[in-house]
């Protein structure tokens, strides 16, 4: 009997189209904008070449120490600037209104100044290096100055030894990309967009809330082993929908999750069970229409999914460290969590504590659906 | 006029779910505009990288080091916590994280090698930048070292302070522009509102449209004695009023929340390149109102045509950081003419024909998307007025 009930509950969920939009193929067209919103995100923080000029006027012919600081700097693979190099500054201006280059240094006698026409990254880094020069000229006088030994013992041999100065210490294996968060909400979102599935479990069980249910209760079939049987067939299917947008998104938009494998499959399965039953507790909790069911469930997802930084990565992270609590209430941000956690450190601990408290919450949710739907007797409906 | 008050009726009863869409987005519209888009200042003003400093030890050398990176860099507190850390990392709170070992002062002045630890973002444009400096500091404390044997840790880190005070001058090339609008509030609130405009019409427009197009309703409408133009004018000017309202609702936030851009020279552009968007969009919510017959197919339909080509076109992420093949498929949504026209604008700085006239041809194209959508409403339409 369970099995046979089973069965036709998932047929009902599975020919009800719009559910199957919202449940599967909605991540999955989401998670499409996504890869094509992002692809290109973690490029736009890296350092390219900055376009660059320098007027070569006499003064700066004359100033040998600063030109060929300019060589070095503009060479090789590692260079800070693509250089061009200009005879006057009406060229160098038309350059830079044109927007060809960032900016351009003018060599004033031992003066550099530095034109361009807004503050930005790429200018403040060409005047950061200009003030090395100027630091390094004035660092070079003073020193002639107290001890002008200092010139016979090579002090300007020093100025072209590389410092060896700085250990990079990578934190952590996972690369720091700036899209992985988003599809981690994507999945969160998914899961919870289960609560649909659940949503419509309850309403078929609960004779109040439709015709179909009062039908079931009228059979002679346990109304809990029934309501079991529906909540195990919406589960696989909710499992299974939730397995085929991860195989999307890792297989074929390539984003990577880590490679504890095992442990993302667990947590997406946590993650389906706490989407059902939380659609179930409000589908219980709530005597209203369905329409005002799906929008509180809508409204409860979407808050909850952009403070896990769905809309906006550092949301998640503002959350994280101005209202811990907050992060640790919001089940769809312990899903983001969990997998954000699986992806980036080396320990367990923070996914483990993830994990438990959404154990404790599915508990909190179907315990809930329980006590309400249990032992409901109509005298009239 | 029945027809165009049974629209009204029609609007009133869908107000809820639209005032939603339009809620929403104002509210983070002013969210966005509290935080405030930063007051371009008229001067240079040097950006500032963001870097958690970690210090096991305080030497006057590291005291000069801290304050020097202070000039470029603003300092965050983190607790030092290595998942704390990683976090702060992760999600671009710092984008640098400088410790200095204890013992450094001592073996960096007797020259023994020891390193700083530097963790980074690897290969960001911030990243380059601290490290200019950061080398900077201690390639002149190395090279004060040399040139001057006797001097004292206090005298270096004072005579350090001394060198790098020293300033290039920036000169801002001023060529004939007044103000920069390109970072305003106003431009990207207008390209915010090709989501919330696209959503909102699609769902009031398709609303009304899929109430006429019951069948039997249908055949019924053919028997009164309106005649069938004054009903298509009447559905018309419902579809105009409710259309020009969304759109004035939207532009009206923007005044609302940023009033002191009203006077910009690059305002009425926006508000014209908006107007022939809305229009636009208003033709496809027609379309498609002609085209869905469920309901419920409808909230789908207006989240994916709202959400994609807002993806795809660069309201959500600027269209410079999107890739070309993305580019390519957006240039077939309207979306995509709309952002461009709205960046185009927003650059402006002369309004002479050579530079308006590329935004003439988005609005252009838009036109075009508004005719194609329309007429094949109109076909759509008429071929079911005869299965009727």
């Amino acid at each position: 009997m369970f099995g046979h009930i089973m069965l036709t509950r998932m047929k009902c969920l599975l020919r009800d189209r719009q559910l199957m939009f919202w449940t599967l193929f909605f991540p999955l067209i989401l998670g499409t904008f996504f890869q094509m919103a992002f692809s290109n995100l973690d490029k736009t923080e890296s350092f390219k070449p900055i376009a660059a000029a320098v007027i070569e006027n006499d003064a700066y012919k004359n100033n040998s120490f600063f030109r060929q600081l300019m060589d070095t700097v503009s060479e090789g693979d590692s260079r800070i600037f693509n250089l061009t190099r200009t005879v006057t500054a009406e060229e160098a201006n038309q350059l830079l209104e044109a927007g060809d280059i960032v900016g351009y240094y003018t060599a004033d006698g031992n003066q550099v100044s530095l034109t361009v026409k807004s503050s930005g990254i790429n200018q403040s880094i060409m005047k950061s290096f200009a003030d090395q020069y100027l630091q390094t000229s004035s660092a070079v006088e003073e020193i002639i100055q107290t001890n002008p030994q200092a010139l016979q013992n090579g002090i300007l041999s020093k100025l072209s030894d590389e410092l060896d100065l700085m250990k990079e210490v990578p934190i952590g294996s996972a690369p720091l990309s700036l899209s992985v968060n988003y599809f981690y909400t994507l999945i969160a979102m998914a899961c919870f967009y289960g609560s649909f599935l659940g949503l419509k479990e309850v309403t078929d069980i609960q004779a109040d809330l439709s015709n179909c249910a009062m039908r079931v209760n009228m059979s002679p079939v346990h109304k809990f082993k029934a309501f079991l049987a529906g909540m195990t067939g919406a589960l696989i299917i909710h499992f299974a929908e939730i397995l085929i947008l991860l195989a999307y998104v890792t297989q074929i938009l390539k984003v990577d999750f880590g490679s504890k494998t095992g442990y993302v499959l667990a947590t997406a399965f946590l993650g389906c069970v706490l989407g059902l039953s939380f659609g179930s507790l409000i589908s219980a909790a709530f005597k209203k229409n369905e329409n005002t069911k799906t929008a509180i469930l809508l409204t409860s997802i979407m808050i909850g999914s952009f403070l896990a930084g769905m809309m906006a990565m550092n949301m998640k992270y503002q959350v994280m460290k101005y209202m811990p609590i907050l992060s640790y209430l919001n089940p769809v941000n312990l899903l983001t969590d969990a997998l954000y956690s699986l992806y980036y450190y080396d320990t367990l601990d923070r996914y483990l504590l993830n994990m438990g408290l959404m154990g404790a919450f599915a508990a909190v949710f179907c315990l809930g659906t329980y006590l309400i739907i249990r032992r409901r007797k109509y005298a009239s409906l | 006029m029945p027809v165009f008050k049974l629209c009204l009726k029609i609007i009133k009863k869908n107000l809820v779910s639209i005032s939603l869409y339009i809620g929403i987005f104002l509210l983070i519209a002013a969210l966005i505009s509290l935080s405030g888009t930063a007051e371009q200042a008229s001067g240079f003003s040097a950006s500032k990288a963001k870097i958690a400093f970690m210090a096991e030890e305080s030497t006057p050398l590291v005291e000069g080091f801290r304050q020097v990176l202070e000039e470029q860099a603003t300092l965050v507190e983190l607790p030092d916590d290595k998942e704390k850390l990683q976090d702060a990392l992760f999600f671009r709170d710092v984008t640098y994280v400088v410790r200095i070992p204890s013992g450094f002062t001592k073996d960096f002045l007797e020259n023994r090698g020891t390193r700083l630890e530097k963790t980074t973002v690897p290969g960001t444009t911030d990243n380059a930048y601290v490290d200019l400096r950061v080398q900077q500091y201690w390639k002149l404390a190395n090279l004060h070292l040399a040139g001057n044997l006797g001097i004292t840790q206090e005298a270096l880190a004072e005579q350090l302070k001394q060198d790098m005070a020293a300033n290039t001058t920036v000169n801002m090339a001023q060529f004939q522009n007044k103000k920069d609008f390109s970072q305003s509030f106003a431009a990207n609130y207008f390209n915010y509102t090709a989501y919330s405009l696209t959503s909102v019409l699609i769902l009031g427009i398709s609303a009304i449209m899929m109430v006429f197009h019951n069948k039997d309703l249908r055949r019924r409408n053919f028997c009164s004695p309106i005649p069938a133009g004054s009903f298509t004018m009447q559905l018309f000017l419902a579809n105009l009023v409710y259309t020009i309202a969304a759109w004035a609702v939207i532009a009206a936030a923007c005044f609302a929340l940023s009033p002191q851009e009203i006077l910009t020279g690059n305002m009425p552009y926006l508000l014209v390149n908006s107007i022939v968007f809305t229009f636009c969009m208003s033709c496809l919510s027609f379309l498609i109102g002609n085209l869905v017959t469920s309901r419920n197919a409808l909230s789908a339909i207006a989240n994916v045509v709202g959400l994609g080509p807002s993806f795809i076109s660069g309201v959500f992420v600027p269209q410079q950081f999107l890739g070309d093949t993305v580019l390519r498929i957006a240039s077939f949504t309207p979306t995509y003419w709309f952002v461009q026209g709205n960046t185009r604008i927003s650059t402006l700085t002369s309004f002479n024909w050579t530079s308006l006239s590329p935004v003439f041809y988005d609005m252009l194209i838009q036109i075009g998307f508004a005719a194609a959508f329309l007429s094949a409403a109109l076909m759509l339409g008429k071929r079911k007025q005869l299965q009727a």
